[in-house]
């Protein structure tokens, strides 16, 4: 941990300093790289063509061979901002995107979204913040039923306040089905934390990165199947992919690097 | 809901500001009068507050204009050194409230171990995640954007009754706290008397 700050500073040593106070120097730094991230990438991207994934990886041939088994299957990808947000972003600009284009699932998100306002203060959270971030996705699904375009739904994930109420209130989601099932989900989590601790410190703070614990939870909570294709490492050419929940045919498509996810699009 | 007062566990770090990026875009259909959302939600709590008070505290604006700053009274808690007494605090909202967390400070002298002298309050709630990533605070509880004037107030009052004093913000109050706890009770019952005279 010592020794990874200031590597463009070649020419200083590393010397540890007494005066100088180690873990504000490396939070600085972090909120600096955190402030890039924030200034370069979109929250949700544009549409891109495959093909940017196969150039990232033009020097790479363990991921290039990798992203050119995607090519037959998929031909797009929108990139998401790695903020810690990116799969609940991706997964929410990725649900509006096929509600616009199925109606009723529109209508069926709406009535779900509805009465999990009910359920969220049965577990306990407050009023009046709960209300605000329910409200506003309301907002939103409503604006979609009338004007419903894909710009719309750009605009929206783009938007700070409306993108992020959004984030909050699916971290609420999936807290809420953590711990209405607490019994069952205990068995999955690590360093002897009760379920309710986890939600407090991994599910409903911002920035947190989703695991697959959030993502069973998700789909579950919502209705709605995700498959996430694996890119990384691991043996063979094929990527490994895993729906959630299993047996509920996908209708969202993620590309998962170590650490991040993005948007899919099917070919 | 059960509201635990996880105090900050680290002293001298709570007084460094971090300034935030001012976010002013929001969607303009989704804003209601020209006012960020955030404001809206302050002034429904206020409101509400205000309808319908909530015991150990009451809440109004410093200034009439502006909704992001509030000043709170805190009474006392009941059973504790502190009791009696009439605590005049300062809560100061970002424009990101309630993703981001007020920082509240503390305008009548109290003599706390988690209240630095000069009145900022360093409990673990009012922290953003990733604003201590070294495990200082990995146990307790950090900002939550569902937190309310009232959950903050709430685990304020319960660190007023159970102080930490691992670390602590006022390092002498804490060593009065361990270590000579008759002058601990002096001083603060001298605040307590000092805030019935204000």
């Amino acid at each position: 941990m010592e020794n990874n700050i200031n590597d463009d500073n070649a020419p200083k040593t590393c010397e540890y300093d007494p005066n100088v106070n180690q873990d504000e120097l490396i939070k600085a730094q972090e909120k600096q790289i955190a402030e890039e991230i924030k200034a370069n990438t979109a929250m949700v991207g544009s549409l891109d063509g495959l093909s940017s994934l196969e150039e990232e990886y033009s020097n790479d041939p363990v991921y290039s061979s990798k992203v050119k088994t995607l090519l037959p299957k998929f031909s797009n990808v929108r990139r998401t901002r790695p903020d810690g947000n990116c799969f609940l972003r991706g997964f929410i600009f990725a649900y509006l995107e096929y509600c616009i284009h199925h109606r009723d699932e529109l209508v069926r998100f709406k009535k779900y979204l509805e009465s999990s306002k009910e359920e969220l203060f049965e577990i306990g959270f407050p009023k009046f913040t709960t209300e605000d971030f329910h409200d506003m996705f309301m907002e939103v699904v409503s604006d979609l039923e009338g004007s419903g375009s894909i710009d719309r739904v750009e605009a929206v994930c783009n938007d700070a306040g409306t993108s992020d109420y959004l984030v909050v209130y699916l971290r609420l989601l999936i807290s809420a089905h953590l711990q209405k099932n607490a019994e069952f989900f205990s068995f999955f989590i690590e360093g002897g934390r009760t379920v309710e601790e986890f939600c407090k410190q991994e599910v409903e703070p911002m920035y947190r990165e989703c695991d697959h614990l959030h993502i069973v939870a998700l789909t579950a909570a919502v209705g709605v199947g995700v498959r996430v294709m694996y890119l990384d490492r691991g043996e063979g050419d094929a990527l490994v992919s895993h729906d959630f929940p299993e047996d509920k045919e996908p209708i969202i498509h993620l590309l998962y690097r170590p650490g991040h996810y993005d948007i899919l699009y099917k070919a | 809901m059960k509201v635990r007062a996880a105090v900050r566990m680290r002293g001298g770090r709570c007084g460094t500001v971090i300034t935030q990026p001012r976010r002013s875009s929001i969607l303009p259909f989704f804003s209601t009068m020209g006012e960020p959302q955030s404001a809206l939600l302050l002034r429904k709590q206020l409101a509400e507050l205000n309808k319908n008070p909530v015991e150990g505290f009451s809440a109004g604006l410093i200034d009439d204009n502006d909704i992001f700053k509030w000043e709170v009274l805190i009474i006392g808690p009941p059973d504790t050194l502190y009791e009696g007494g009439f605590f005049k605090a300062h809560l100061i909202f970002p424009r990101e409230y309630p993703l981001r967390p007020p920082k509240m400070k503390f305008i009548t002298d109290i003599w706390h171990p988690n209240i630095e002298k000069n009145g900022d309050v360093c409990i673990s709630i009012l922290h953003e995640p990733g604003d201590d990533k070294w495990g200082y605070e990995k146990a307790s509880e950090r900002w939550l954007p569902v937190h309310t004037v009232e959950t903050i107030l709430i685990s304020v009052i319960s660190m007023l009754a159970d102080p930490n004093d691992e670390s602590p913000a006022n390092v002498d109050a804490a060593k009065d706290w361990r270590e000579d706890y008759n002058i601990f009770k002096k001083k603060v019952a001298r605040c307590v008397r000092r805030s019935q005279e204000e």
